[in-house]
This record gives C-alpha cells, structure tokens and sequence, in this order.
C-alpha cells in the first residue's frame, strides 16, 4: 500500500466517521425540537390541573451520603421542602468517615428504629436505621461502607415504601416543583418504568437553604463550556432519545423509577463504574427479554442543579470515569446489541453510542495524529484540511446553538442578554483545546476499562454555594 | 487561501465540503438571529403581558363580586395578538370561583363576545389554541358547542380528548355522566387525576348509578380501573357494589381494588378466605380493611397474618394490630411477647414504634 493509498483510505474513513456523527447528532437536534414543543404544548394544562394532588404517586427519596458532613444538613432541609403531596426521604449514609451521620442526628432528631428491614436488593450490612422524631417522613439508613454509591442507593431501595423510587445525589440542589414535573410520565402512561430530567450546572447560581434562588452562568471557563455540553447533552442528546424509547442513560444525579421493576432487576450493580447507564441499559435488556411493554421517558423541564468540576483535575477524573462506566455498561449488557427484539434500543441507540461514544475518542484521536503526520510527512492538502477543519467546528457550532435556541425556546433559565452572548463566545472556543483534550481523557477512560479499572466514591471539589449555611 | 476558495475546478468532494460549509454558516447563523430575535421577543410580550393582566385581573376581580359590575364595568381594548392572554386570564380567573361568581364571570365572557370567538377557535391547527378554546367553552357553560365538544372527547390526542371531557361535564353535566363513564374503561390513556376531576365536577349523586352500570358490567380489567375513581360514588352505594364484587370475583385486581373501598357498613364478607388468598397483595388489602373496620374477632386473624411469608402482609398486619381501638399498650405487649416466631416479633416491634409505643 502506499502512502498515497493510505492517505485516501485515512481520509475516507474519518469522514465516513464525521459525517455518521454528525448526521446522528442533527437529527436528534430536529427530534428533540420537536419533542419539546409538543411537551410545552401540554404542560400549561397539566399544570394547571395538577393542583388536584390526592392522585399523585407517593414517592421514596434515595439519598446516597458519603462524607457529605460539608452540605447534608442544607440538602436534607431543602429536600424536606419540596412540593409534592405524598413523600419519604431516605438518607443512606455509606459508612462515611467524616461526622455526616452525627449532624444528621443532631439537626434532625434522629432516634434509632426497630424497623423490620428487608433486604431485597443485594447491599452492604446495614447498622442502623434511625427516624426522624421531628419529621415523620424522614429516615436515615446507616451501613457499612459499601465501596460505591450503588451499593449505597441499593440499601436505600429496601427501606422505600412507596412504589415510585427517586434517587438523588446528596449534593445536587432540587427545583422545588421537581417531583410534580417528573411524575407527569407516570400519571400519563402506566408502562412508564423510569423517568429522568434535564440536569442543571449550579456553578455561578446562588443558592439558598438548598434551593435555586438566583440562575447565573459561572464566571470561570472550565464551568462554562460544561453549560453548554449539558444544553447539549440534555436538551438533544436526552431528548432525541427518549420519543423513540431508546433512552439509554438518565442521570445519577435525578432519576425516578418504578420500585417493583428496580427491585425485580435486582437493583444498582455495585460494580458498575457507571451505575446510572448500566441500570438504565439493564432495563431495557429485562424488559425486552420478558416481552412486557414499557417506556423510559425523559422530561425537559429543568429538575436538578449539580456542582460542576472546577479544575482540570476533578473534571478529567469525571470524564475518564464516564467513559469508562459506558464502556462497561455496553460490555455488560451487550446481548442488547443488534438482538432481534430489541428495537429502536439495540438497532440504533446501542450502534450509536458503541461507534460514536465508546469509539469516538480513538477515532477523533487518531485524526489528530493521522492529520499532524501527514502534515509532517508533506502529504497534506493544506487547503482541504482547513476546509475539513472549518467544517467540523461550524457543525459543531451549530449544534450548541441548536441547543440555546432550544433552551431559549423552552425554558429561557439565562435571563440576561449577556449571558447568550457568553453562551455562543463559549461555544465557539470549546472547539479549541478543550474536545481534544476531553477526547484524550475519554480515550484514557477507555483504557482504564479495559484494564478492569475498579469503582470508587468519586467526590470534587465542592464549590461554595451548595455548603452548609451556619 | 481566498484566492484557492473562488477556483472553480475543484473535485467532487471538496466542492462539497465548500457548501456544506457554506450551509453550516448559514444556518448557524439564523439559528443565531432567531435566538436573539426570541430573546428580544420574550422581554417585550413578558413587559407588555404583566401590564395587560394587571388591568384585566382589575376587571375580572370586580366582575366576581356584582352582576352590575360584570354588565357595567368598562373593558379595556385588546388586540387581536392579546385574544390569547385574554382567555388564559379568563379562565384563571373562572376555574377559583363558582355560583354567582362564576355566572358573572360568564356574563363579562358573553360581553367580551368570546363563546363566538372561541367556536371559531375550535378549527385551528395549533393544538394549543384548540384546548385554550374547548377550556373556555367548557368555563362558558356553553350549550350551543355541545355536539363539536361531544366529538373531541373522542380525538386521540389525549389532551384535547381529556379537556373535552372536562368541558363537555361543565356544559350538560347530566348528559355528560352516560357519554363519558362507558369511556373511562378504553381511555386508558387518560390521566387518573383528570378523570378524577371531571367525575368530581359532575357530583356523586349523577355519578353512581352509571358508575354502577359500568362496573357491573365490565370485565376484570375494566372493573379493576373503574374502581380506582368508585370513592366518588354515593356511600350506599359505593357499599353495595363492594359487598357484591367481593362476594362473586376471585379476580385479584377486582379484589384489590374493592378491598381499598370496604367501609365495614355491612361488615367485611369472605374476610377469612380473603386473608389466606394466593395472591400477596389481596392479603396486604385484606389486613388493611381489617386494621381500619376490625372488631375483637377478626384479632386471631390478623395474628394469623403475621406469620406470611410476604413482608408487606406482615407489616400490614402488625399495623393494623396497633391500630386496633379495642387494644390498650398492655395488650398489645402481651400479644407480642407471645410471638414465638422472630419475624412475627420484629415487625410487631417496628408497627409500635411506628405510633410510639415501642
């Protein structure tokens, strides 16, 4: 072969490899559009009329803990204020190492309960399960440290008593009308076995006593162009899925589901890296393989505001775990893959995510290098590489401004001028340094999942807003 | 680099790549304009709709307290654009009130001319203006759209379908109950909370014999979802259809959901067979029924129910123990001291410690 045939056949395939993604990615952008404003359409009414609450699902709060001395007491107040008719709050605290369990019994009256606990998901031993002499609808579950937070969400899942699950990470700050908006798909269709919302950064935003008080972008870069990656990651990417029931992930950080369909598929797999996907993606594979009809539906509206990393170190920590977790979770699940009665899962999502997600950084990588080697080597048409070059990050351009224009449409959060301005000046440097640099921590992510990298608590580093107000 | 770009023998590909480009530019940038544009949008109607609902709130607020008012009180002008926003207000302002109220409310909406507006509003294409319509019609108690609103209840968007419901009750609630009941059995797609809505608004007296005519004679499925919204129906009912599908169904659903509504007016029948039934959750209900109605005989069988092999059945069981008005806290102590089998004791213990007697 020569270097010529090498070339040609390089350039072939990395724009097959463009031109696939990117195709994928619009025309989620147009489902997605679509989606939304039938949803808009219809939430006027249903909110209107949600007012008569006596029907709506009571719902378990899962709240995995582990060293969150710094912001419990807030969230757990904030979580105890939300608007819903009918709810518990679970607190699991995973053996933490710091006071997490001391303040909680402290703030809240925590007494030790002889309750009958049941272990129907598989979890670490629990210590003590303690209620709340103040609110009667507040528990916490006390075990030892059980290595991750499935292991943690599991022993909060045997101690629910309603049918509805939703579990929630302790650091995450919830719109106070966030149960009533992801419940709408249970009340609307009674196949629905899980249900996610769209996912907010917190950085920059001011929170008080655990609630939103005031939306703002964050002011440094690293938080902001992870805004942008989330409009895009939850208004199309979540949302192109969901219609066609092909959802593969909702978030770890909100998420509700039907309690006798997480228990029956055995809950969180503890030795998932990426708990949140396998289980979704488990799901599906139950689901299909025992023939019952069921939906994995997505909601737009703005649920749940979590802390961004804040510095290169947190940030690559969170994608090499993310890419190791989809990993594991395809390999885990890949009967799903191409399977006859698999659907819209197994014949589009799964081939989606396996060639574009899991492979897309060697592929991007190897672009790079094949690029900076021909460019070496004087094999390079300079005039089409640029054109190529242009190309890529105006598709990648338009699809972040596809993702304001639809977050404008909708929910309009970013209420200052400016701030859509920043928005698209983000967008466009995105393209410059940080989607390569997150292609190698991702290609890094892939690595460690194939050398059997194991799960850990993940925490970063925590910014001020979401800490305990004395 | 300019120069290269306007050559025109370029091959296939990069001519292609030149006007994708080009079409990516493009389209980036109305995609730009028109954020902006929705943005300038968005603060204009936001500033011009707070002042717009200012002033009509004013008059909606005077209309509710006098039929003068309503007649009388001078309506500020609105634009074509506006209509909307009108209905939304009028309806906000119709759906918290009743009686005189609510009739002089619909006397401003006759002065407003919105039952012709509205009608008119029925044919459009825009899903959202046809519900914002059969809303107002419905709000309106408006006879003459009866028939149009009587076939939009059977329109397979569920949301339109469901608020012709709604209004279609409003309008001829009498009429309505015979339509709509039969229905609630094949819209499974209509939310719980909605049929819940328009069943209330009808009343319970207009409500049961239909409710009763269908449940009677639907099959298990059908009886099991129609009596999910049966609390609504006259007591005596409600108590006579209960006794009879306990009595003749060994469906567990029908059971299920019969169980929820026994008051123990007439007592619990078959509550022995009930307790030992093969399905968990009948068990679950029946411990329930026996918490809430129990006398002093029923005591041996809920004993009985803390030795189940289901968690929920135990747990049901031992509450419905602690809450039996006839047992002091001795008792109840001597009852569980008597459980020689742990998991018995156990989730005696947890249902004391429940209402603090642990």
């Amino acid at each position: 072969m020569t270097a010529e045939q090498i070339v040609n056949a390089g350039q072939w395939v990395f724009l097959a490899y463009f031109v696939g993604i990117n195709t994928g990615y619009l025309l989620q952008n147009i489902v997605a559009a679509y989606s939304i404003r039938k949803y808009l359409q219809t939430s006027d009414q249903f909110e209107a009329e949600s007012v008569f609450s006596a029907l709506d699902i009571p719902i378990s709060l899962v709240v995995p803990a582990y060293n969150e001395s710094a912001s419990i007491v807030t969230s757990v107040k904030a979580m105890l204020q939300l608007e819903y008719p009918d709810f518990e709050l679970i607190i699991v605290n995973d053996g933490s190492s710091d006071n997490t369990l001391e303040k909680l019994i402290d703030e809240f009256g925590m007494r030790r309960f002889p309750e009958a606990y049941r272990a129907r998901v598989p979890c670490a031993t629990v210590r003590t399960i303690y209620r709340s002499a103040h609110f009667k609808n507040l528990r916490v579950i006390d075990k030892e440290n059980g290595g991750s937070k499935a292991d943690a969400v599991n022993a909060g899942i045997n101690a629910c008593r309603y049918p509805l699950v939703c579990v929630v990470d302790a650091d995450s700050v919830l719109q106070p009308d966030s149960l009533r908006r992801v419940v709408r798909p249970f009340l609307e269709d009674s196949t629905t076995v899980a249900v996610g919302g769209t996912v907010r950064i917190a950085n920059g935003c001011t929170v008080r006593r655990g609630f939103l008080e005031k939306v703002a972008l964050p002011t440094s870069f690293l938080p902001l162009v992870q805004v942008v990656e989330y409009l895009r990651a939850f208004l199309f990417g979540r949302m192109g899925w969901s219609p066609i029931n092909a959802l593969l992930i909702i978030s770890g950080a909100f998420g509700v589901f039907h309690k006798e369909t997480l228990v029956e598929i055995g809950g969180y797999n503890p030795e998932a890296v990426g708990e949140d996907m396998e289980l979704i993606l488990r799901m599906h594979r139950l689901m299909k393989e025992k023939r019952r009809p069921y939906r994995i539906t997505f909601v737009p509206d703005p649920v749940c505001w979590t802390d961004a990393p804040t510095n290169l170190r947190d940030l690559k920590g969170q994608r090499v775990r993310w890419q190791h977790g989809l990993g594991q979770a395809l390999f885990m699940n890949r009967s799903l893959i191409f399977n006859p009665r698999g659907g819209a899962v197994s014949w589009v999502a799964i081939p989606f995510y396996l060639i574009f997600e899991l492979l897309g950084p060697i592929i991007e990588l190897a672009g790079y290098i094949f690029i900076i080697t021909c460019a070496f080597m004087g094999w390079l048409a300079w005039p089409e590489a640029l054109l190529f070059l242009a190309l890529a990050i105006g598709l990648g351009m338009l699809l972040s401004t596809s993702a304001i224009m639809l977050e404008e449409l909708s929910f309009h959060m970013y209420p200052r001028t400016r701030d859509l301005m920043l928005l698209y000046l983000i967008a466009i440097l995105e393209n410059f340094g940080f989607r390569q640099l997150t292609a190698i921590w991702r290609f890094q992510g892939l690595i460690r999942w194939l050398r059997g990298g194991k799960h850990e608590w993940q925490s970063i580093t925590r910014s001020a807003s979401l800490a305990d107000e004395s | 680099m300019l120069e290269w770009l306007f050559r025109s023998d370029f091959d296939g590909a990069t001519a292609a790549a030149i006007w994708s480009i080009a079409a990516v530019l493009v389209t980036t940038l109305t995609l730009f304009v028109y954020t902006l544009g929705l943005r300038w949008v968005t603060v204009i109607s936001t500033r011009q709709r707070t002042a717009f609902v200012a002033r009509w709130r004013s008059v909606f607020a005077a209309a509710t307290l006098s039929e003068d008012d309503a007649l009388m009180v001078t309506l500020p002008r609105f634009s074509h654009k506006q209509r909307a926003n009108l209905l939304e207000e009028w309806n906000r302002a119709r759906a918290v009130v009743d009686g005189d109220a609510a009739q002089n409310l619909i006397l401003l909406g006759e002065r407003l001319a919105l039952p012709a507006t509205v009608r008119n509003m029925l044919g459009s294409r825009k899903l959202r203006t046809r519900i914002l319509a059969i809303q107002t019609l419905g709000n309106l108690r408006d006879l003459p759209s009866q028939s149009s609103i009587k076939k939009l209840v059977t329109h397979e968007n569920t949301a339109l379908s469901i608020t012709a419901a709604v209004a279609l009750i409003q309008i001829c609630p009498d009429r309505a109950v015979g339509i709509l009941i039969p229905m609630i059995e094949e819209r499974t797609d209509w939310p719980r909370n909605r049929v819940s809505i328009f069943l209330h608004m009808a009343g319970s007296e207009r409500i049961s014999e239909p409710m009763y005519r269908a449940i009677r004679s639907a099959d298990n499925k059908g009886k099991t979802l129609l009596l999910r919204f049966a609390h609504q129906v006259e007591a005596n009912v409600l108590d006579a259809l209960v006794d009879d599908l306990i009595r003749e169904s060994n469906d567990p659903g029908v059971l299920n959901a019969a169980l929820k509504l026994v008051s123990g007016h007439n007592g619990v029948p078959r509550i022995a067979a009930l307790i030992r039934h093969k399905t968990w959750f009948v068990r679950v209900q029946a411990a329930r029924v026996l918490g809430r109605v129990g006398q002093p005989e029923h005591l041996p069988l809920l004993e009985s129910m803390l030795h189940d092999q289901e968690w929920w059945v135990r747990y049901r069981a031992a509450q419905a123990i602690s809450s039996l008005p006839f047992l002091g806290p001795n008792k109840l102590r001597q009852l569980q001291n008597r459980q020689s089998d742990p998991f018995a004791a156990d989730i005696l213990q947890q249902a004391y410690a429940e209402v603090g007697l642990a």
